[in-house]
């Protein structure tokens, strides 16, 4: 079944990004059609990551009803070794653009939601994509909370840090509940990830504290920060131990085994 | 001809009785779940949108019925009913409930009412 994934988190710096592009990547290597969107107005970075200069038109654009959205949406399937379609629809990073969006009011976000909302009809019941996957902001921003609601599933991404997990524990009661959103957890840059005794400490976490289904545990890769997002990790290192966790988790969405 | 005249008239007497009686239970219905929730929730605001804070700040059970409106577009109390699995007079209730506080807006097509939230005649 067609589906659109946010990826979320509490805070900053936890991972989101990395998680989308390379949740998405291992989607179209799995043979699914998959369009990347690129919700985070206020500090875009796809583009970068994805090493595209210009678009003919922007997100930004289509929420403002100024476009379509197949005129925001760039095929990067070559990027991608695989049977799946990989699309994105990019922020607009320009200065000007980041302060427009900012300054947008409640009626223009209710606006913008119905547009998100109607990217089902548009992009998924017609067969043209499998899965849509968000890149949100962090924190309760109009944007993100616009994407969580449009969303099927919520990928939270969260860390090790007292000040992430108390804000996700309060967001999966006080935000993902009251929509009554299916939730996945990821915990991110985990140290000691092998050992039993972090492994059964995460366990006791995510039962006792979030008591939300755990899709995913990553250590913390050296390999991932020295990339310095250069690369699409799960297309440029296949065989390594974060490409085989992200098939996990993608599977396991695919499968529907986390709802 | 005027034979024909007075034979429509009775049918359109009844249709017109048949309409305000549709509507008088409506009223009735919004009354029964005021009471039930208290009027607190029900006032209704000079600048309402349904945006998603509006939402979260939502008791739960007007948000269900909001959250499905938004989904859908645009909806009658059955076809909102089928998707929250709640009874079809509770959600014509919370509907009218929401078009009085200025969240929704209520249009009818012959016998049926559609609910939407108003997004590109407002801001």
């Amino acid at each position: 079944m067609s589906k659109i994934i946010a990826v979320h988190s509490y805070k900053g710096g936890t991972g989101k990004t990395l998680l989308s592009v390379n949740l998405a990547a291992t989607f179209a290597k799995l043979g699914k059609n998959v369009c990347l969107f690129d919700l985070d107005f206020r500090a875009p970075s796809l583009f970068a990551i994805l090493k595209v200069e210009k678009s003919e038109c922007w997100l930004n654009d289509y929420l403002n009803g100024a476009c379509e959205i197949n005129k925001v949406l760039l095929d990067l399937s070559d990027k991608i070794q695989g049977n799946g379609k990989f699309f994105t629809a990019l922020a607009n990073p320009a200065t000007e653009a980041i302060r427009d969006m900012s300054a947008k009011d409640r009626k223009w976000e209710m606006r913008a939601l119905g547009r998100l909302l109607s990217l089902r009809n548009k992009l998924l019941n017609n067969h043209e994509f499998d899965y849509l996957v968000f890149d949100t902001s962090p924190g309760l921003q109009y944007s993100s909370i616009n994407a969580i609601v449009a969303a099927d599933f919520v990928v939270v991404a969260t860390t090790g840090d007292r000040s992430d997990v108390d804000g996700t524990r309060r967001m999966l009661r006080e935000l993902y509940n009251l929509f009554e959103k299916k939730t996945g957890l990821v915990i991110n840059k985990v140290l000691d990830a092998t050992s039993k005794s972090k492994r059964d400490e995460m366990d006791s976490r995510v039962k006792n504290v979030y008591q939300v289904p755990m899709l995913g545990l990553v250590p913390c890769f050296c390999e991932i920060l020295r990339a310095e997002g250069n690369l699409i990790f799960v297309q440029d290192k296949p065989n390594h131990p974060f490409t085989n966790i992200l098939e996990e988790m993608a599977k396991k969405i695919d499968a529907n085994e986390v709802y | 001809m005027t034979k024909e005249i007075l034979s429509k008239k009775p049918l359109h007497i009844l249709e017109k009785i048949k309409e305000n009686l549709e509507k008088l239970n409506e009223k009735m219905e919004i009354m029964i779940e005021l009471q039930k929730h208290g009027h607190k929730d029900t006032l209704p605001l000079p600048d309402a949108s349904l945006d998603v804070m509006t939402l979260l700040s939502m008791p739960d059970h007007l948000r269900k019925t909001a959250m499905t409106i938004c989904r859908c577009g645009r909806a009658t109390a059955e076809e909102v009913s089928q998707q929250t699995t709640r009874a079809r007079a509770v959600e014509s209730a919370y509907l009218n409930q929401l078009v009085i506080m200025g969240y929704l807006k209520k249009e009818r097509k012959g016998r049926k009412a559609y609910f939407y939230a108003d997004r590109d005649s407002q801001g």
